[in-house]
């Protein structure tokens, strides 16, 4: 096992001419004071020489994060198909956090667990409060909440969690979000 | 005799002056033999000639920042009796990739011109150097005397080299092998230490992957009484280590392998124990693949810790809370981000002797998954760690409030490395650039000697680095800046910067030939992914004959268009050994 010191030309060069985009795409955002961040493509993800860590580290937590990946699966019970790791993020709270949805049996269970995550009262989240025999919400009209849970499905799109049976949600299910309640388009 | 001249000719006003050229040269040597700092030395030598021709033969340790700086023939012939060389080679950059293969700093002319001329050599540390196997086995074979051997992000050797040191050097004190691109074909290297060897006091190959023969460890480590930092590799596993522990008590410093294993009662027991028994140790690291479940085996042997090394340990917030509540003396402190926010609010409420902090990213090139540490983390350890000077601290958000208040609490920063991971981030909360977090830094830390820079950042940063950061030494500097006037600023402003790497930043040849007089007095610039020219380069190495000023060319790029530039001053000339993608203007 050998850690070359350089990478291929071709990617190098390839790396040379995104740096020119990129630059170009900093001074756009600078100029019109957009303040975006700039998004990396797939290529530039796997850089060898970005951010700055030295190579034996980066091949480590290579490693780790594959391990990682690995572990998750067998640390946590797993259910009769395993488990579907997805990941939650909080509106405001920039640190996401894991979660197993083949460890609940409903959009119950889901809603109890984001709740202690996040501390946020059960009710205060809008999603299902009721569901019927097949897993479907039943809405709740009259109460005030604050938050709202999205989920993106396989296409992309931000759903409302809840809209479809859970076994369906389960396979359709990429990541969920928690944001403040007004701040929804529907 | 000279002295004595002088001393006809001086006034009498002059009589304490005369006294001290009359010192006979061997007391002049003996006194100046005390002096072991790098720089006073070299100021000492520039009194007059009989301090420089006392301060040459009189040196015994020598430091060469960059190894193409000088020339082995210069070096030899000014100094005669050195035991003790550190090397630098390539521009740190190469640690990214940034440096073509074969770029040279080959150590082996260095050691053919020391086994001329330091045949007693004692101590070699190399850093970013390329060493072969015939380099290590001629090491091995010509120098009787050498004892100790350190090897930093050195890249060209395989463990066959090893283990001609092994079989060699009978008197090898220390063998640190750390961080180097190297052919790990087998561990039987350690196996060639002799069964008479018994001196060693020094032994690093964590970083390396092969397993050893463990008897032939154990056997080493029993007989060498005098081992004070042993730091394994991850084939080592927790039965295995504490086996080891048993053998060496006195230990200082402790690398494990892999924390990783299944433990019944007994053997964890065994292992607590091992770990009470050393009562030295203040250094910690290896924890390859630490579970929470063994780490209290070290609550004990926390309390001493002065340093401890977790880079390799992804521990949650929790687990790792829980194990710094034992490590109340820590001083340094280098973890992985998997510890969020959370963990580092425990340090800063358990640590308050700690000084240097290193956080790094578990998840580097994940872009879309955001977690880690953010500026809160940071904040908290400000406010409970009052000594603190060091930090490196890889993020994904950042905002300029933060780092005042963080500089606020801790104006002490020699070292503020900071690195916003996405290129050209603002401050996420107001969405402005980040050049008032780094004009804090440089306003309030007066001591700041090193600065890495990071996020959205105007020409504004530089000129707060040129204006305030009078102490500066090295600047590394990404995805930054507006135009030339940015690194302008920093060439006229910092008078003692020394090493200068840029990459990715808008700065041409305006800024590039505004440096002219100022490379002289600095070890090094690098330059890559600007806009400089190669006709400027040609014109900045006509001008500056004491200046080597390289170029290294990317495939399909500009004729015209100086991809990387590196430019350092050298007595030594233009070198000869670049590889053809180099070319030396």
């Amino acid at each position: 096992m050998i850690f070359s010191s350089s990478s291929s030309s071709p990617s190098l060069a390839a790396a040379v001419s995104n740096n020119n985009e990129r630059r170009d795409l900093m001074s756009t955002c600078t100029d019109l004071n957009l303040g975006l961040s700039i998004s990396l493509s797939p290529e530039q993800r796997q850089r060898l020489d970005w951010p700055p860590i030295k190579s034996l580290l980066r091949s480590t937590l290579n490693k780790l994060a594959e391990k990682a990946d690995e572990n998750d699966g067998r640390h946590h019970h797993s259910q009769q198909y395993g488990s579907l790791f997805v990941k939650v993020y909080m509106e405001g709270i920039p640190i996401g956090r894991k979660l197993d949805l083949f460890a609940h049996h409903g959009y119950n269970a889901l809603v109890t667990t984001l709740s202690h995550m996040f501390t946020i009262k059960t009710t205060n989240i809008l999603c299902p409060d009721d569901s019927d025999d097949h897993g479907r919400v039943v809405h709740s009209s009259s109460k005030d909440y604050q938050y709202v849970l999205t989920y993106q499905d396989k296409e992309g799109d931000w759903m409302m969690v809840g809209d479809v049976p859970w076994e369906m949600f389960l396979t359709t299910v990429k990541r969920l979000k928690i944001t403040r309640a007004g701040r929804c388009h529907s | 005799m000279e002295s004595e001249s002088k001393r006809k000719k001086e006034s009498p006003n002059t009589a304490e002056l005369a006294v001290t050229a009359s010192f006979p040269d061997e007391v002049l040597e003996i006194v100046l033999s005390l002096l072991t700092s790098h720089r006073d030395r070299s100021s000492v030598s520039l009194v007059c000639k009989d301090w420089y021709r006392a301060e040459r033969w009189s040196r015994t340790q020598v430091f060469i920042g960059n190894c193409y700086s000088v020339s082995p023939e210069i070096l030899t012939r000014r100094f005669p009796n050195i035991r003790s060389v550190t090397l630098k080679g390539k521009p740190r950059f190469s640690d990214f990739n940034l440096v073509p293969p074969n770029w040279g700093a080959d150590i082996h002319a260095w050691l053919v011109a020391f086994a001329a001329k330091y045949p007693f050599l004692e101590e070699l540390r190399l850093k970013r150097m390329a060493v072969s196997d015939e380099s290590l086995e001629f090491l091995a074979s010509n120098f009787p005397n050498f004892k100790l051997l350190s090897l930093l992000s050195c890249d060209g050797f395989s463990t066959d080299g090893l283990a001609a040191i092994a079989t060699h050097c009978k008197n090898l004190t220390e063998l640190d092998i750390q961080e180097n691109g190297i052919e790990d074909s087998s561990g039987s290297w350690l196996s060639c230490f002799p069964e008479s060897f018994t001196s060693l006091e020094v032994l690093n190959f964590a970083n390396l992957t092969s397993e050893v023969n463990t008897d032939a460890l154990e056997r080493l480590v029993s007989r060498c009484k005098s081992l004070k930092v042993l730091k394994v590799n991850k084939s080592i596993s927790l039965e295995q280590l504490q086996r080891l522990l048993v053998r060496a008590p006195q230990l200082e410093e402790l690398g494990t392998g892999s924390f990783l294993q299944d433990l019944t009662a007994r053997p964890y027991a065994d292992l607590e124990s091992a770990f009470n028994n050393c009562k030295n140790i203040h250094t910690l690291s290896g924890l390859w693949e630490a579970v929470p479940l063994y780490l209290p085996a070290l609550y004990n042997s926390c309390a001493n810790l002065t340093f401890l090394n977790l880079s390799y340990t992804a521990l949650q917030s929790g687990e790792f809370a829980k194990l710094v509540v034992h490590c109340p003396r820590l001083r340094r402190l280098w973890v992985l981000d998997t510890v969020e926010d959370k963990g580092l609010e425990a340090v800063g409420s358990n640590c308050p002797l700690l000084e240097e902090l290193r956080v790094f990213p578990a998840d580097p090139f994940d872009e879309e998954i955001i977690h880690g540490v953010t500026e809160e983390g940071f904040v908290a350890v400000s406010f409970g760690c009052r000594r603190l000077h060091y930090v490196l601290y890889f993020c994904r958000q950042m905002t300029n409030a933060a780092v005042a208040t963080i500089v606020q609490n801790c104006p002490n920063f020699t070292h503020f490395r900071l690195c916003i991971m996405t290129p050209g981030l603002p401050d996420y909360l107001t969405n402005e650039p980040m050049d008032e977090a780094f004009g804090a830094v440089v306003k309030t830390c007066s001591k700041l000697q090193r600065l890495s820079v990071s996020g959205l950042l105007t020409d504004l940063t530089f000129e707060y680095i040129g204006k305030y950061a009078k102490n500066l030494e090295t600047l590394s500097v990404a995805f930054a800046g507006r135009s030339d006037r940015g690194m302008q600023c920093v060439l006229e402003g910092c008078p003692k910067l020394r090493k200068l790497e840029i990459r990715d930043c808008p700065f041409g040849n305006e800024a590039l030939l505004s440096g002219l007089e100022k490379y002289e007095s600095m070890r090094s610039l690098w330059m890559s992914a600007c806009n400089v020219t190669m006709n400027a380069c040609r014109r900045l190495a006509k001008q500056m004959p004491r200046l080597n000023v390289e170029v290294m060319k990317e495939d399909g790029s500009d004729d015209s268009q100086a991809d990387k530039v590196y430019i350092y001053r050298t007595v030594a000339g233009p070198r000869r050994d670049a590889p053809p993608s180099v070319l030396t203007l």
